[in-house]
């Protein structure tokens, strides 16, 4: 059984697999495959399975339907073409039959890395003149907010690694008999924000509990180094 | 600090050139793999630049002590210099693969991963494009330093997906960020504190698509030195069929005074410092 998988900005969004004969894709409601964007007309394009081929077929949309980069009326469906409809792209996926090595063909093909060509979407768009609103998602940042009355209030943790404790090498400077010189680190990691101690006789708490080597934070974690409190959040911030 | 590291790579099963290519510096503690795609041998051309041209730039503004205002492209102030330079590294390489794409017809499309490693005495620098990983093996788990630059991995970060489902996502594959595909490129970069006993992982895909990390985990924590385990880690991808070229570079940390204690101290110390008295009596009576 062929699948038809549904993208948007490199996104996959849906994948459907084709159980019927025929299958729609469109604005409105009663597609089989609804994209709810401007770009696309209410009956948009559909792909009729005929025979042992599959064929899509411009249903005289506004902004025209194509395959790969020609804009087509109707064309017969070969594996791994993409179907470009509005913004949307939606790549054709054969079905695994056939003899045995055109079958294991198309999976070596899709196990190879691939880049993904964005230029000629891009070119195609830009033909299409429809403007893409697509929201940057927003990076979110480390704080770490100081509770005791310290005269640090917020602190951002803008670097990847923050060391913090009494000596001269530490971003964040914390005073105390016992404090290490870097008693703790904060690195930002690709799981999220990590705190780790890191020396001296000053104890590390998150949430009340000793740390001794690495733990995830959490928003809204409070952290204890002596008698230095202080709670850590992520804010959301522009990316530049 | 003690760095003991080792490299491999191997073709695979199936295909018939290896377009992956890896270095392992020891004098400057950079450590990259780089996995090539594109026809006619521009794969194995793009990731053999890459690997060479990080090596050279990162050397150059080492020994030079260069500024930030030196390096090529903006400075990242969430790093270090040494993180900057490892950043610029990279960024002078994909303007380099790129325009030899534009120029010459034979590479055209040619691009690369890159995963690269840099250990200092006060910093794990790891920074990547593409789907080549980064793992660091501490306290008995394991953790990527490297972000996939994915289709998938990016629907896994959004939530979207599940790891579970990408593994076998038909679009796995697909990247959405390498090393000459465009005229900049911006690598993720992360640093961390070293710590005593940390090992270190860098591999292509031909290894992660075949050995989940519980398994990479396991493995690292089996054997005593990175050459082993390097030979460990093909051994494995070549049972499953090794679809793929596979490249593995692993770089153990170790305290460098953990190192320099008598060996006989296992047995005690009290009674190794006994023996190491005894020692120096007898070599004094030879004398």
């Amino acid at each position: 059984m062929p699948r038809l998988i549904l993208t948007f900005n490199k996104q996959v969004i849906k994948e459907y697999p084709f159980l019927k004969d025929s299958i729609t894709i469109g604005r409105n409601d009663d597609n089989g495959i609804i994209i709810d964007n401007l770009a696309v007309s209410s009956y948009h394009a559909k792909i009729d399975k005929v025979g042992s081929d599959y064929i899509v077929t411009d249903l005289q949309s506004t902004n025209g339907t194509f395959v790969n980069d020609q804009k087509v009326v109707s064309h017969k469906l070969s594996h791994g073409d993409n179907i470009i409809v509005g913004k949307h792209v939606i790549l054709f996926v054969a079905a695994e039959k056939g003899t045995e090595a055109e079958a294991t063909d198309q999976k070596e093909k899709l196990d190879k890395t691939m880049m993904l060509d964005t230029a000629k979407q891009k070119e195609l768009l830009a033909k299409q003149q429809v403007t893409p609103k697509v929201p940057k998602p927003l990076e979110k940042i480390g704080v770490l907010s100081f509770i005791n009355g310290s005269e640090l209030g917020e602190i951002e943790l803008k670097k990847k690694l923050t060391r913090i404790g009494k000596g001269d090498a530490s971003e964040i400077k914390l005073s105390g008999m016992f404090m290490g010189s870097t008693a703790a680190t904060i690195s930002k990691r690709p799981s999220g924000y990590t705190i780790t101690f890191a020396g001296g006789k000053t104890k590390l708490k998150v949430n009340g509990e000793v740390v001794k080597d690495s733990v995830a934070l959490k928003d809204f974690d409070t952290i204890e180094l002596g008698s230095h409190r202080f709670q850590f959040y992520q804010k959301e911030v522009k990316p530049d | 600090m003690l760095i003991a590291s080792s490299g491999i790579t191997n073709v695979g099963l199936k295909r018939g050139s290896n377009e992956d290519c890896y270095s392992t510096e020891d004098s400057l503690g950079l450590y990259v793999v780089a996995d090539g795609m594109g026809g006619h041998q521009a794969g194995e051309v793009a990731s053999r630049i890459a690997v060479e041209l990080i090596n050279k730039s990162f050397r150059r503004w080492v020994e030079q002590e260069a500024y930030e205002h030196e390096l090529f492209g903006y400075p990242d102030n969430s790093v270090t210099i040494h993180g900057n330079y490892l950043l610029s590294s990279i960024r002078l390489a994909n303007r380099v693969v790129y325009e030899m794409a534009l120029e010459h017809e034979q590479y055209q499309g040619m691009g690369t991963t890159v995963a690269t490693l840099l250990i200092t005495p006060s910093r794990i620098i790891a920074a990547n494009v593409g789907d080549s990983r980064i793992y660091m093996v501490r306290d008995g788990h394991i953790e990527r330093l490297s972000k996939d630059h994915t289709i998938v991995a990016e629907q896994v970060e959004m939530g979207v997906m599940t790891e579970e489902e990408a593994s076998s996502a038909p679009l796995k594959h697909v990247l959405t960020r390498n090393l000459g595909s465009a005229e900049n490129v911006e690598p993720e970069i992360f640093e961390i504190e070293p710590s005593n006993d940390d090992r270190l992982i860098i591999c292509s895909d031909g290894l992660t698509d075949l050995v989940s990390d519980r398994e990479i985990l396991e493995m690292t924590q089996d054997v005593e030195d990175p050459e082993n385990l390097c030979n460990k880690f093909v051994e494995k991808v070549l049972k499953r069929g090794a679809h793929d070229n596979t490249t593995v570079v692993s770089v153990f940390l170790t305290d460098m005074k953990k190192k320099t204690v008598n060996p006989l101290s296992r047995i005690g110390l009290p009674l190794a410092e006994g023996i190491g008295n005894i020692q120096k009596v007898i070599k004094k009576f030879k004398s």
